[in-house]
This record gives C-alpha cells, structure tokens and sequence, in this order.
C-alpha cells in the first residue's frame, strides 16, 4: 500500500502568530492537526502541546501493545484496540491541557481543538474534538470523516437551522467541545477500511471558514501529488482573505494518482500515459 | 432579568444586564452600551421591556438595526436573536436562558475561538447559550443486521464502529460458504451513518438487489446479499 502525505501550516493575512501545529508521520502512519486558542498566544502551547502528547503516546502504546485496561480512561466496546489508543491518547492530551490552564494564569482559558488520522494496509482511524475537520474524497464523493463540535451544528443535526444559515452564523466558531477546558473529553472516533484509492484532508478552520466541501472536493479530484494539494487549498484561504491560520494535511492512500488498467503505462507516468491513451484511439479509428 | 453581550469578530467585549425598563445604545457616551465605531450613529437604538417583553427599536441610524440579518424598525426579541449594529453583535439572552441545561455530555464549556475566558462568569454564560430554542436531543440508535435467509444468524446488533463480514476468525460476523473471502465487507458507523463496503473477493455483495463495487450509504430496511447470506439492515433505539 502506498502512503504519500504532506503539510502545510500558514499564519494567514490577519493574526499574529500561528496557534495551528500539525504533525506527519508517515513512518507510523499518524497525522495531526490541531487548532490552538486562548488569550496571549497560549494557543499556539496548547495546539504543540496536544500535538506532541498524541504522538508520543500513541506511539509508546502501539509499540508495546498496551492492554486496552490499561490505558488512560475506560476503552470504548465499539472501536478495535489500535482505536482505543487514539481515544485514549487524546483523553489524555486533554487532561495535560486542562491542567495546565488551570494551574497557570498565563495558560488560563487556552484550548484546542485536534483530528487525528492513523493509516494501516487493513484499518484506518480518522478521530477528532472540536472543529478541524477530516474529508476523504473516494468513489468520486467527497465526505467528512469527522463530527463539528459546535453549536451550530447541533443545530443543524436537530433540524433548527439549515447548514447554510450555520455557515454565516457570527456564532459558528462557538465549540461545544475542545481539549483543555473540562477535565474529561469525549472525542469523535471512526473506523473504515482503506478502499485502495483514497486521499484524506486533514484541516483546520480556516480553510473551512473560506470554502465549502465542494470546493475542496473539485481541489483534491484535481491534484495528483499531496504537496500540491495543500499547497492549493491554503492557497485558496489566502486569496478569499486568510483571516485565520490555516493548516492542510492531505494523505494519499493507495493512490498513485495514475490511471487503472494501463499495464505498462503506469510506469511511464500521467501526461505520457494520456498520450498513449490519444494514440491508442486513433490506432481504433484507424483500424489497427 | 435578560442580558445583553456586546460582541466583535466573536469576541466577547462585555455584558449588560437588563435592570431598567429601557436602554438606549449608541456612539454617545450617555447610552447604557457605547459602542464607539464610525458605522453607529449616537443614538442608533433603544430596547424597551414592556412586561415580559423586550422591544428593540431602531432611532432612524444611517446604517439601521438589524436582528438575525434582516433590517428591523421595531422588533420583539426572542431568546438568542443577534442584533447587529454596525459591525458589532449584541446576544439578547432572555432569563429563560438560566433554565438550559447542557445534557450529559462534556459541553459545559464552548468557546469562542478568540475569547480570552478569564472570568468563570463568561465561561457560565457563553456555556447557556444556544441561538435558537433548545430542542429535544434525538435518542441514541444502533444499527441491526437481521438475517432473513433462514440460516439461523437471527438478528445481530452493530455495536463496532467497524463491523468486518467474512470467513476469517476475527471477523466481527462469521460467514462461511466456500467463495466466502477472509473479509468480503465491511459495515462502518461513519458521521452520516452506516455504510457498508466490498471489500474485494468473489461474493458479490448487493444491496437492494444492485451490485456495489464500493461503498454505499446504509437506510433502514435495505436488503444486503453477500453470496449465500441475505439481511436486512435498520436502527433501533438504545434504551440508556
């Protein structure tokens, strides 16, 4: 199975500093993204710090097996064990958080929000808290991986307000959950199984803010390379305003980005490929 | 006693409580709520309580009063109408709002993205707010699978977030028959629901009678063939 993933983290045209960290991994199989807040840039402690504790206990669980009993919190009866490591691991992202906005004034109200995608040949994980989203564009449907924490959203699931009026509501950044403002968290958490051909896009907000699913979806069926990809979505942020930091993950999964049922084609490459592909109808019309 | 938060680009700047019988804001700095921008005019509206009611009105500004988007004269305010006055947003809260609860879960606490929570009493009350009427959370479902092919499976509860159908020992449901693949679908709880994938092999898996490649979305009643097996996928409530 070929995994080819990258990033991009930009501060945008209006903020100061960037409160965005992301993370990629592939040698794992593990990508973060998480979106920090709080006054004074205490964000940006919350969103490195959310990122590294996921990453380092993940890590250390997988590596050696840990029983699900044995982790941090009770393990959720619906996910496999490797699931049970995401949840776990942010669970305990969060308590550190909290803790330390807690007990330290200049950390008081930080907070962030986190997805997480974990890439196996035979399972994949795609988890979140708050309002950074997964997208996996597959069978030429774009669909979200991941649930909003907000309370437009809500909304929108209890049928009181339509999804477009919650894209325009002055109050859609409110989070109904995050990392580090209550003790306990209970994260969204999603198992699938890889279909040979899939691409993730892991991203926070400020790409969100600027442009709809559809968008995005046309944006990702049209690059063939991870690294262009992000680059084209925060491109776009920047051009409608980039009045946030903006951070894109995008993982290809399985996905050569070059076309099935070539043969030997496929190793010469796309453009080459559609050359061949031109001569081979003109060969038919010909008769050869 | 309702309240009033004054906000800009989500940040909460302050909040007033309702203690007279009407209020004016403007750009003059004899108004309860002074907002000192360009785009508001001195005396740019009054809020007038008349019994339990609370009335807004705009005092002919340049630019107008506007509540929940739409430009208003006069307007009677609901719980959670945002009224915007130049490029500020003030949240009504009515005193109805103290008797929201939040539910079981852990969202006591949201959070404007650029609010600095210092003071437990803004925690308390961005955490009541909600911008329309509170509605009844719908109940908890799960998916069932019922096997109606009569080869005695019966009915099986989809309590995995990923659910794999084959041959293999780990699978969540067992199938055999000799085409049977270690793993010929798979059934996951995603954020739209169940859907159920092919997962490759030589059963073919068919939903409502047409062949899936891939994936589908997952309704209640739909009919799944996977080689010999037939099913009936739908949701039922979980009693908490």
């Amino acid at each position: 199975m070929e995994v080819r993933a990258s990033g991009i983290s930009d501060v945008g045209l209006q903020r100061e500093g960037n409160e965005d960290a992301f993370s990629v991994q592939s040698s794992l199989g593990l990508y973060i993204v998480a979106d920090g807040m709080g006054g004074h840039l205490a964000g940006e402690v919350a969103s490195r710090v959310a990122v590294e504790i996921i990453g380092k206990s993940f890590r250390k669980w997988l590596e050696t097996q840990i029983p699900e009993d044995e982790l941090f919190g009770y393990p959720d009866t619906s996910l496999s064990r490797v699931g049970n490591y995401v949840l776990s691991s942010i669970r305990l992202a969060n308590r550190v958080i909290y803790e330390m906005a807690t007990q330290h004034e200049q950390y008081s109200g930080m907070g962030t929000t986190i997805v997480i995608l974990y890439v196996t040949p035979g399972l994949i994980i795609a988890a979140n808290v708050g309002d950074s989203r997964i997208y996996l564009v597959r069978d030429g449907r774009i669909e979200r991986m991941s649930k909003d924490h907000t309370i437009v959203s809500e909304h929108v699931e209890m049928g009181v307000m339509t999804e477009e009026e919650a894209a325009k509501s002055p109050l859609r950044h409110i989070l109904t959950r995050n990392l580090g403002s209550a003790e306990t968290v209970d994260p969204e958490v999603f198992e699938i199984v890889p279909s040979g051909r899939d691409r993730f896009i892991l991203c926070t907000d400020g790409l969100t803010d600027l442009a709809n699913d559809h968008e995005i979806f046309e944006i990702a069926q049209g690059e063939h390379n991870p690294e262009l990809l992000c680059r084209n979505l925060v491109d776009l942020a920047l051009e409608r305003g980039g009045h946030d930091n903006t951070t894109v993950v995008s993982v290809f999964v399985g996905d050569t980005g070059r076309h099935p049922g070539q043969g030997i084609l496929t190793k010469i490459g796309g453009v080459a490929a559609d050359a061949f592909a031109v001569l081979g109808r003109i060969r038919k019309k010909v008769g050869l | 006693m309702a309240k009033l938060i004054l906000t800009f680009n989500k940040q909460v700047i302050r909040e007033y409580s309702f203690d007279k019988d009407g209020i004016t804001i403007g750009r003059n700095e004899e108004n309860l709520i002074v907002i000192d921008n360009l785009a508001v005019s001195g005396f740019h509206a009054r809020i007038d309580k008349a019994g339990s009611e609370y009335i807004l009105t705009d005092l002919q500004s340049t630019n107008g009063t506007f509540v929940n988007d739409q430009k208003v004269g006069s307007h009677k305010l609901s719980h959670g109408d945002n009224i915007v006055i130049g490029k500020h947003v003030i949240l009504f809260v009515a005193t109805e709002a103290d008797k929201i609860e939040g539910g079981d879960k852990d969202k006591k606490l949201p959070l404007d993205r650029t609010v600095v929570l210092d003071t437990v009493k803004q925690r308390e009350l961005l955490s009541k707010q909600k911008v329309a009427p509170q509605a009844p959370k719908s109940p908890e479902k799960i998916g069932v699978l019922s096997f109606i092919d009569g080869s005695a499976m019966g009915d099986i509860e989809l309590t995995k977030k990923l659910t794999k159908l084959g041959k293999a020992e780990t699978s969540e449901i067992k199938l055999t028959g000799i085409l049977m693949p270690p793993t010929a679908a798979t059934i996951s709880r995603r954020p739209s629901g169940y859907a159920i994938s092919f997962t490759g092999g030589m059963t073919k898996l068919k939903v409502n009678g047409t062949i899936v490649k891939d994936s589908v979305q997952l309704k209640d009643f739909d009919t799944i063939e996977l080689g010999s097996f037939k099913f009936q996928f739908y949701q039922k409530e979980i009693k908490s």
